[in-house]
């Protein structure tokens, strides 16, 4: 029987069949040329911010569907991507064909300033209205923001369930808290200061969180991983506003630390990929992007990778899907759009540092 | 006008060839150095990157930068570090070369690696160590509070102090290097002299052996003080929890704070930096004026021999074993320890977190493989062919007092004063708009030019220190029975100065193994090496592989430093 299917492909491979073979259900016909042309190509070049290694099963999953596209997966983190994207396409000679960043509000700006590529995934009518931009960005994940805490210093009433619980909690007790909580630095993080952006539109108790920052001194740094590493290890006990794919991942395997869920509300972040205005492989940039947005590449998004899948048809261990049913509208989507780059006018920008600076000022001691 | 004698010498050799490539030495020098240097200034005086079509020019950087308090906080904060580091690296350093070149110290030669180790290891991942090791939950913290039952340890890491401290501890190695080269080619006569005149081994060395080598302290001590305001990596790590800043990491907060890169203000930063390091290049080469009565490989030099120690050497091991403990063992024990767990500090019990999945994770991604090979290849190759080529521009200055030695004296420490960050930048910046350049862009070549760039100023140092302890009698004998420039050059000076080189080539390739900054805007497929991984690595927070990557990076120089190490002893028999 397999022996005989092994026929059928092989006789199939032979015959132009097998392109329309190739099209996933629901693609127009005529994607078949661009799986031709992305064959001829024969690689894809990605920046992205997500790491290599969480990255990887991605890789080899497209690698498996389009075994003639090779793929060059580059991690960075996201300024470096775009300080090189911009030198790259004004050096005129070729950049990425896929751009994969968490920093969206720069995302949005290359796009804007017309340095992506026009593409209308046909996967676009899957995805939620706020998850993409112009047909040129799309949102491939759900991430949301987080508490985080160290378990074996951190117990009972201590451990913050909503914003302002977590605001009070630290007010509270400013001798046990002095230089245990942490943050993003906003002013070294785009992420991080693009998330207190989006708290100051849902949380009217913000100035109260700054002072108790204040009161606490607490501790700024520009990476996830740092705070978990610190938190875990009790130099820090509790941190505010932390991309919870990374925090579950790591609390699975990590007895120390514990990860809360905001109540109230929690903002949920969205990778944001788009094709490159001047891709050398625009055709298996394509195929790339389809895939991710498609419902085989979230399933792998929401299990494997463990980020969040975007869509709400997929079944895996981390979805939105899974994630509405618990929280429903008190999740918060950035949304990709031109609202997000506001801030990145400079004395907006500064402006909005020293309010915080001085929120924060005022709390201290 | 030429004597006959002089035209005569003129026709038989091929002087002017080593005109013409003493000339394009000069030349290609030159266009390395100053072209990155010339596009950073350049671009210090627009208002946006120097790609960009709206960029103008004007002075708006540099108004924004000295309106904005953190930059005067941060200049002060480097002055404050490079003072206490300088003052602390320059006398240890210098005593250790002693104890070790000069001293009958018993077992001393087991202790060299170790105490070089500081200089291959990349701070941002010696910093990352103590952190571990000593910070607030660190390993030696824990254990520290366990056994003696106090609440809290009596050091901290994260101040002004602990930083000078630490960075003026890792920083010894710096000066131990050029200090040993030049205390290898002194004769013990002097200090045998102060000896028997009844002068401690510890006098011998303040009063005697160390003045006796003043330019290569001198030039140690200027170093360090440039790397204090260079210092990125350890403020990094250390200073930024607190907000302390430098002018480096200053300079790295630009590049988000905008929310956009502000290349325009980060160049101002450095421009900044250049100036402040400057007059120190005016003071050193006035410290140096009288350099040639240093001389002291002569014609008739005395035999070298050991100084007795006898009941000193108690406080001469104990020295060196404090220092090595401190700056060598606890840091590298924390990294290593954190390399095989899952997670660490306050009743986490370690031998139940006990792992090797980090390793598993590094051998079997390429990108982590490549970058071990890369790292082995630039030290290695690119390590020699930097060597070669320091040495061709230290012969086109030595021995020579116009003005292009001059030139190239202030050309070579210039690079070095920038931030590696952003040196590296501006090397990416020629590679993608310098056309003969660019199909080089991706491959470890960029690389190798912008560190050999970078360290420019480091590794000629220590050639024309060993340059400059040749006696001008020697070459005066060859020159005397009709020998050309080039045979002088080829068959007396370069023999007399092979340890030098070879000490170099070890010293390059140590910074070159452990240089992280300058590679992390070159990163790319194909240019992948550990330093700069390990920085990209730190900003995803894969920490357990940061341990990991960066114990396979000791361990490959530790074998490489092995294997140097029993090439020098061969040659010093």
């Amino acid at each position: 029987m397999r022996n005989w299917l092994k026929c059928a492909a092989g006789a199939l491979a032979l015959a132009p069949l097998v392109v329309v073979a190739q099209v996933p259900a629901g693609y127009p016909a005529d994607y078949a040329k661009t799986v031709e042309a992305a064959k001829k190509e024969g690689k894809v070049v990605v920046y992205s911010a997500l790491d290599t290694k969480a990255a990887q099963p991605l890789i080899k999953d497209f690698s498996a569907l389009y075994p003639d596209v090779k793929v060059e997966y580059n991690d960075m983190n996201s300024t470096e991507m775009y300080n090189r994207y911009i030198a790259e396409a004004a050096s005129g000679q070729g950049s990425a064909d896929i751009m994969w960043s968490s920093a969206m509000d720069l995302q949005v700006k290359l796009v804007d300033e017309g340095k992506a590529l026009a593409y209308k995934s046909p996967e676009q009518a899957k995805l939620p209205a706020w998850a993409h931009y112009k047909d040129q960005a799309y949102g491939t994940t759900f991430e949301p923001t987080v508490f985080i805490y160290n378990k074996r210093l951190v117990t009972g009433d201590d451990i913050p369930h909503d914003h302002a619980g977590f605001a009070k909690i630290i007010n509270s007790k400013p001798d046990k808290f002095k230089g245990k909580v942490t943050s993003f630095d906003i002013e070294k993080s785009g992420v991080g200061f693009m998330m207190v952006v989006q708290d100051t539109k849902y949380f009217p108790g913000l100035k109260d969180l700054e002072k108790g920052f204040g009161a606490t001194s607490y501790k700024v740094y520009s990476s996830t991983g740092n705070m978990l590493e610190k938190v875990s290890s009790g130099e820090h006990i509790i941190g505010y506003n932390i991309l919870g794919s990374y925090a579950l991942v790591r609390a699975k395997k990590d007895p120390n630390l514990g990860v809360s869920m905001p109540k109230d509300y929690a903002l949920v972040l969205s990778r944001v990929m788009f094709i490159g205005k001047q891709a050398k492989n625009p055709n298996a940039a394509k195929l790339f992007l389809d895939y991710i947005l498609s419902q085989r590449g979230q399933k792998l998004i929401g299990g494997e990778v463990e980020l969040f899948a975007l869509r709400d048809d997929v079944d895996a261990e981390y979805t939105a899907g899974k994630l509405k049913k618990e929280m429903g509208d008190k999740l918060k989507p950035i949304p990709i759009g031109s609202e997000i780059t506001a801030y990145l006018d400079k004395d907006k920008r500064l402006q909005f540092i020293n309010d915080w600076k001085a929120g924060v000022a005022s709390g201290a001691k | 006008m030429a004597t006959p004698a002089g035209a005569l010498q003129r026709t038989a050799s091929p002087l002017p060839a080593f005109a013409t490539w003493r000339a394009l030495t000069i030349l290609v020098t030159a266009t390395a150095v100053l072209g990155p240097l010339s596009l950073i200034l350049y671009q210090s005086l627009l208002t946006a990157p120097f790609f960009d079509a709206s960029k103008q020019l004007g002075f708006g950087a540099y108004d924004f930068i000295f309106r904005d308090p953190d930059f005067w906080k941060a200049l002060r904060n480097s002055f404050l570090i490079s003072t206490g580091m300088t003052i602390i690296a320059v006398p240890l350093g210098g005593l250790l070369a002693f104890v070790m070149e000069r001293t009958d110290l018993p077992g001393k030669r087991w202790f060299e690696p170790f105490i070089l180790v500081p200089s291959f290891v990349s701070p941002m991942v010696l910093s990352f160590g103590f952190v571990v090791a000593a910070g607030p939950v660190g390993f030696y913290t824990v254990w520290f509070q366990e056994l003696f039952g106090v609440e809290q340890a009596p050091w901290g890491l994260y101040s002004i102090t602990a930083m000078a401290v630490i960075a003026g501890l890792t920083h010894v190695p710096n000066v131990y290097v050029y200090a040993t080269a030049a205390l290898k080619n002194l004769g013990s006569d002097v200090e045998e002299a102060a000896r028997v005149a009844g002068a401690s081994p510890l006098r011998v060395a303040l009063e005697v052996s160390l003045p006796l080598i003043m330019p290569s302290m001198l030039f140690s001590a200027v170093l360090v003080f440039f790397l204090g305001i260079e210092l990125f990596g350890l403020p990094l790590v250390l200073g930024d929890p607190e907000g302390i800043l430098v002018m480096a990491t200053y300079l790295y907060k630009l590049t988000n704070k905008l929310g956009v890169p502000s290349y325009h203000l980060m160049a101002a930063v450095a421009v900044c930096i250049v100036a402040i390091t400057f007059p120190l290049v005016l003071l050193q080469r006035r410290l140096l004026q009288g350099a040639r009565k240093y001389a002291t490989i002569k014609g008739k030099a005395g035999r070298m021999k050991e100084l007795p120690l006898g009941k000193w050497a108690w406080p001469a091991a104990a020295l060196l074993g404090l220092f090595v403990f401190v700056t060598v063992i606890v840091p590298i024990s924390g990294i290593a320890l954190r390399a095989f767990v899952t997670n660490w500090g306050f009743g986490v019990n370690l031998s139940e977190a006990l792992t090797l999945e980090s390793f598993r994770f590094v051998w079997h991604e390429p990108t982590h493989v490549r970058a071990i090979v890369n790292t082995v290849l630039i030290g290695v190759v690119g390590g020699a062919l930097t060597v070669a080529c320091y040495t061709a521009i230290g012969f086109a200055n030595h021995r020579r007092n116009d003005g292009w030695t001059r030139f190239l004296d202030y050309l070579v420490l210039v690079p070095r004063a920038v931030p590696g960050l952003l040196a590296g930048l501006a090397f990416l910046w020629v590679f993608l708009f310098f056309p003969p350049l660019t199909p080089l862009r991706t491959t470890i070549f960029s690389v190798w030019l912008a560190y050999s760039v970078v360290w420019l100023a480091y590794g000629m140092r220590l050639i024309s220190s060993s340059l400059m302890q040749v006696s001008p009698e020697l070459e005066e004998a060859g020159r005397s029975v009709g020998a050309t420039r080039g045979t002088i050059s080829r068959q007396i000076t370069l023999p007399l100065i092979r340890p030098g080189l070879l000490a170099s080539w070890l010293l390059v390739f140590m910074i070159f193994e452990r240089e992280y900054s300058t590679a992390v805007y070159l990163l790319a497929p194909g240019t992948e090496v550990i330093g700069a991984q390990l920085v990209s690595l730190w900003q995803g927070g894969a920490i357990d592989i940061v341990a990991a990557l960066s114990l396979i990076n000791i361990v490959l120089v530790g074998i490489g430093l092995g294997i140097a190490l029993r090439f020098g002893v061969k040659l010093r028999d």
